[in-house]
């Protein structure tokens, strides 16, 4: 029996390859729809060739061969000799999948950096961005800015100013031509020049502004103020702009979802950005047997790199032989995904933007002045002391969003860096989701 | 690293640590404190801050209990901060035949504590979510908490700030010793001199007493904790059941489970704690997991609704015969123990360090910690 966790990109590129082989897949997820963090929203990202994603929704949905159990979330798992035990939450009833192999394609979210006011309504991810303009059509008629850094940018505004919204600005912090110390990965993937002027047409259409080494330091909850900043991210001349908007998207690339793998004992590194990804071999084979790993959570490389891992890791699961021509595309691809870390890094700057009032934990409500004083003060030396005293990453998202930044401010002040077990460490949790201690309790039993 | 050598060494920074080093400080000794992670990176921040003497049996353990909590109190005063130290009271539900607990009661009031059995009336009184099917209890107001990671922070805080010194991230790796006595203690960052050292490394203070070439049979006893959403306050003591006392006093090596459940501060509750014997094991058991859950639904029904975030799971540190070991070395003369508290060691730890302190300086003490010496394992390895 296998099992997908994940219906992105790269799980729904699994499935695919399964079943035109003619064997059965569970695919389960969280979300109502499949399509993971981008295609889902297709429709209201105005995505260059968003309907590529059809060829996959129309193998996979509605085939007798791929079962799809969807508003599934999977909260935990577990491993014996013989079998893997997904335990999941379906309209809050707890369920156990079983199965021999198991693709985890859990993707990845986006990283929010603080600054004055991200915590203020009408501040979010451009990821939730997406999703309040699909789900309740909230942002029609708003103004919002974006920024940030990243090419994720560019479909979420055209997506935005398509749905109604006015997109003030797309305030990119890094240069355009740091993209020059990527020769190999543009001449190896020309389409994606076509993909540019796609969106540079549609920002045309829309009159949306896109500015580059800007990027918006406060929100006053009525207005951003945007700085100029340097390629370390450090201000070069603060509030030269002052923009009126409901609202402000900031996504400062993404973080890979790596809880479940870290629950299953999948062996992890962390890239050259900073983020802690899954260590897999060339067929996406984790450190487990019977787990293969693709997307997102082996590091973050764009829907097209994923859907080459993804079916990639169907073949494998199957013994299929997988064609030098998949493999070629995938390095192609991985080129490209280098190319993004080159040109879209978070450099550590943005640390001296924050104030000792801003908000480092939104949750706690811990700022950025009480982690210092349990530095200076308490002597916490890494994140997870700091947690212990100050509370921060300890809320409803445990950490997801704040223990890395929180790691940084205090590597930062100690002038040192954040060190691999460290980032290891804050990124792993036990529960994949919060599960109530009635039906936690209740399991016992069903067994 | 420093120009002075310090009078003494504590190693470890966690909550025994921390408390030997002020103690020793007050005594007027220039202390330094050497941890080869930070400030509460062992036990000490992977637990909770239970300060209990309603668990205790009357024996050398409780009269250390009793002691000991009053101590905290003044701790509190001398460190002049909060750490979240609060009597809050504890209520243990019998949860079949309360015989035990009664009898359990009769004999802790003649050692002193303050144990009123409670009918149902009363017991719903005090804790008003409680199952309505549980009917009697025992009360002990004694029972305390505090948070015990800032607790050890800010502890070590004030015996910087009484010129001692504070030597992180560096693991002790071997000892400078002559004709039996300690000289010194070497770390990763650098050799460090005192005629005095104490070993406050908890469940690792074994592998630190081999490091002088001595023995210690201290060993982990794994347990897990679980930590909801912030919810309303639905739990007003910290609430456990009878069988917790019969699981706190025994050595069986399977996994038991019994629930202690409480509200925090910041709304969370908290619920704990199974023991297991495993060694130093850190993987996940989901199943434990699960028996917590029931055990603190049945306790608190209106928790069925309350969401799980978090689970942690630390080791605690214990010896043979459950009981702390205070004293110096049998072998090693300089080199002192105060480790093994198990699930005490955050209540124990004022009450060890005023015994150490007093021993260490030849002082007569509250009590006589014959029965806590190391010697009691002499030859017995
Ligand atoms: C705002 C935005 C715009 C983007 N624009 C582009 C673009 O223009 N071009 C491009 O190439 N890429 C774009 N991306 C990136 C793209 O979304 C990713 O590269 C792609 O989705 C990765 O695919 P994946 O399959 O690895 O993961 P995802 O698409 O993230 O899918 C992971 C799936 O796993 C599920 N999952 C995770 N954990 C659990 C669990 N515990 N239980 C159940 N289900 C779980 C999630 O619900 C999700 O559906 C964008 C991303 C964002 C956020
Ligand atoms: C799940 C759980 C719940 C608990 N609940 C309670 C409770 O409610 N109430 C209570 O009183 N107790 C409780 N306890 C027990 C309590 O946490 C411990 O007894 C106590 O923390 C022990 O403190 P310590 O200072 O001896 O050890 P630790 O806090 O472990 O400190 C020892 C220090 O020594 C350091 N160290 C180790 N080896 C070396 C080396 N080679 N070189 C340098 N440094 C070294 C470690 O880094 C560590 O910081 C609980 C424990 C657990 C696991």
């Amino acid at each position: 029996m296998i099992a997908i966790i994940g219906a992105g990109p790269a799980g729904l590129a699994a499935a695919r390859a399964i079943a035109l082989a003619g064997i059965s897949v569970t695919v389960i997820d969280a979300a109502q729809k499949p399509g993971g963090q981008y295609w889902r929203h297709r429709s209201t990202v105005d995505g260059y060739k968003a309907t590529r994603s059809e060829k996959y929704f129309s193998t996979v949905m509605g085939n007798p061969l791929v079962t799809y159990i969807n508003g599934a979330q999977v909260w935990s798992a577990t491993r014996s000799e013989k079998s893997i035990h997904i335990n999941y939450l379906q309209s809050g009833v707890e369920k156990i999948l079983a199965c021999t192999d198991l693709i985890l394609t859990t993707g990845a979210y986006d990283r929010s950096l603080p600054f004055t006011g991200w915590d203020k309504p009408g501040s979010m991810t451009p990821g939730a961005a997406q999703a309040l303009l699909k789900g309740h059509g909230v942002i029609a008629g708003k103004s919002i800015v974006i920024s940030g850094t990243g090419p994720f940018l560019l479909p979420v505004a055209v997506g935005l100013a398509a749905g109604g919204a006015k997109v003030e600005g797309v305030f990119e912090a890094n240069s355009p031509l740091r993209w020059l110390r990527s020769p190999l990965a543009l001449l190896l993937n020309p389409e994606k020049a076509l993909e540019l002027l796609y969106y540079l047409k549609q920002f045309r259409r829309y009159s949306i502004p896109v500015r580059f080494g800007k990027a918006v330091t406060e929100f006053t909850g009525h207005s951003v103020r945007i700085s100029d900043v340097n390629s370390d991210l450090t201000i070069k001349k603060a509030n030269v702009q002052e923009i009126e908007c409901n609202g402000i998207a900031a996504g400062w690339g993404f973080v890979p979802d790596i809880t479940l793998g870290g629950i299953l004992g999948c062996n992890q590194v962390v890239d050259k950005d900073g983020t802690v990804i899954f260590s897999t071999d060339h067929q996406q084979r984790s450190s487990v047997s019977n787990i293969w790993i693709a997307g997102e959570a082996t590091g973050i490389g764009g829907s097209d790199l994923a859907l080459a891992e993804g079916h990639i890791a169907g073949l494998s699961v199957i013994g299929k032989r997988i064609p030098i021509s998949l493999l070629f595309s995938r390095f192609r691809k991985e080129l490209f995904a280098r190319a993004l870390q080159v040109s879209y890094p978070v450099n550590p700057g943005w640390k001296k933007w924050l104030n000792r009032e801003t908000l480092i934990c939104r949750c706690e409500e811990v700022t950025c002045g009480q982690i210092l004083d349990s530095v200076e003060e308490l002597k916490a030396e890494d994140a997870r002391t700091s947690k212990l005293f100050t509370r921060a990453g300890m809320g409803l998202c445990q950490g997801r969003i704040c223990s890395r930044n929180v790691a940084e401010v205090i590597g930062a002040s100690k002038e040192v860096s954040v060190t691999d077990s460290e980032r290891i460490a804050y990124s792993n949790r036990p529960i994949a989701a919060p599960i109530s201690l009635g039906t936690l309790g209740d399991g016992i039993s069903s067994k | 690293m420093q120009k002075n050598n310090p009078d003494a060494i504590v190693i470890g920074a966690g909550i025994v640590g921390a408390c030997s080093a002020l103690s020793l400080t007050n005594a007027g000794l220039k202390v330094m404190i050497i941890d080869r992670g930070s400030v509460a990176s062992g036990t000490t921040g992977a637990g909770e801050g239970n300060i209990l003497v309603s668990d205790k049996d009357p024996g050398p353990e409780l009269t250390l209990a009793l002691k000991s909590r009053d101590l905290w109190f003044e701790l509190q005063e001398d460190v002049g901060d909060s750490f979240e130290l609060e009597a809050k009271g504890g209520v243990v539900v019998a949860r079949h035949d309360s015989s035990a607990l009664m009898k359990l009661a009769e004999h802790q009031r003649a050692a002193g504590v303050t144990a009123e059995r409670v009918n149902s009336a009363e017991l719903h009184k005090l804790e008003p979510y409680l199952h309505p099917d549980l009917s009697e209890g025992v009360f002990y107001p004694q029972d305390a908490q505090c948070q015990p990671m800032l607790a050890a922070a800010r502890i070590i805080q004030t015996v910087l700030a009484r010129g001692g010194q504070l030597v992180s991230q560096a693991r002790v790796t071997g000892f400078e010793i002559s004709e039996n006595s300690i000289k010194g203690v070497v770390t990763s960052r650098g050799t460090f001199h005192a005629p005095l050292v104490v070993n406050a490394s908890g469940t690792w203070a074994g592998e630190i007493a081999a490091l002088a070439g001595s023995q210690l049979p201290i060993a982990p006893r794994k347990g897990f904790i679980l930590v909801t959403e912030p919810a309303p306050q639905y739990i007003f003591h910290k609430v456990y059941d009878s069988d917790y006392v019969a699981n706190v006093a025994s050595s069986d090596a399977d996994l038991q489970t019994s629930t202690v459940v409480e509200g925090t501060r910041s709304g969370t509750i908290l619920i704990g704690a199974s023991r297991e014997r495993i060694g130093f094991d850190g993987s996940m058991n989901y199943e434990i997991v699960r028996k917590l859950a029931a055990q603190a639904t049945s306790l608190f029904p209106v928790l069925r609704d309350v969401q799980l975030l978090r689970v942690y799971r630390g080791f605690r540190p214990y010896a043979p015969d459950h009981l702390p070991v205070i004293g110096e070395d049998s072998l090693i003369s300089g080199l002192w123990h105060s480790a093994g508290h198990e699930g005490a060691g955050i209540g124990l730890a004022p009450g060890s360090a005023a015994l150490i302190t007093d021993a260490i300086l030849g002082r007569v003490s509250f009590m006589d910690a014959q029965a806590f010496s190391p010697q009691r394992f002499a030859g017995a390895l």
